[in-house]
């Protein structure tokens, strides 16, 4: 797993590939917590290079959700795999946060 | 066809994910459709992070946690066995409530839960201290 992220103010892309499972799931936590510990209180999840998730990687989500929920942000995905799309609607998670194409679309649904 | 495989997977917290990916290897090698090999690959993992997190007790003496994977014609076949406590993950995993917000979200369950939509067939059974869980895939 890896997370690559750029900043704009409060608004953040962080491009996560490879796969987030229990063996990682901390390393993840700790890389979304950082960025939004500095200030970012929109933050779109780019998942075009993700391949994999479990549910210890969906917990790391629900707490950025949730804290960038409180921060009075939200949190967006973009270029979900359909694998990783169906993993999202099973667990519930498509309506917690919404799911767009691309991280720009998924960016502009935070300035509007 | 009928060919197998049988791992041990060790308690370290790295250990499921190289069983499952022993298992990619496994499913590519005889390849099967890469969406049923995910979808049994998140199985095994939710299944095996369980056993390996909260089966055992820290002094347990022996423990032992084993895969036997065995693909047909017709089936794609797992059995995961661990002579930890007993816990029938099917019914004893509290059920999440997928309707509530994210603040009231609790992920406990959610990887049972997966596991029971993404896999057909799923069998526990208690068997001389051991724990048998048994998934079938039709091909």
């Amino acid at each position: 797993m890896n997370v690559e992220t750029s900043y704009s103010g409060s608004t953040a892309v962080a491009v996560v590939d490879g796969r987030v499972d229990s063996a990682n799931a901390k390393d993840f936590d700790e890389e979304l917590s950082a960025i939004i510990d500095r200030g970012v209180s929109s933050l779109v999840v780019d998942c075009g290079g993700l391949n994999y998730i479990s549910s210890a990687g969906l917990r790391v989500l629900l707490i950025a959700i949730r804290k960038t929920n409180e921060a009075g942000g939200g949190l967006a995905l973009c270029a979900v795999p359909d694998h990783i799309r169906e993993v999202l609607e099973v667990s519930g998670f498509v309506r917690l946060t919404k799911v767009f194409a691309t991280a720009d679309e998924a960016r502009a649904s935070f300035s509007g | 066809m009928d060919v197998k495989l049988e791992m041990e997977v060790g308690l370290g917290q790295d250990e499921p994910r190289r069983a499952v990916e022993r298992f990619e290897r496994f499913a590519n090698a005889h390849e099967l459709p890469m969406g049923l090999v995910f979808k049994f690959q998140l199985a095994l993992d939710e299944l095996l992070t369980n056993v390996v997190s909260y089966a055992f007790d820290e002094n347990e003496p022996n423990p032992v946690i084993t895969v036997g994977l065995r693909l047909t014609d017709a089936q794609l076949e797992a059995v995961l066995q661990d002579n930890g406590r007993p816990f029938n993950p099917l019914l004893d995993a509290p059920e999440p409530d997928l309707g509530l917000p994210a603040e009231d979200r609790r992920v406990g369950g959610l990887g049972i839960h997966l596991t029971k939509a993404f896999v057909h067939g799923l069998r526990y059974e208690r068997v001389d201290g051991w724990n048998r869980l048994n998934l079938v895939q039709p091909l």
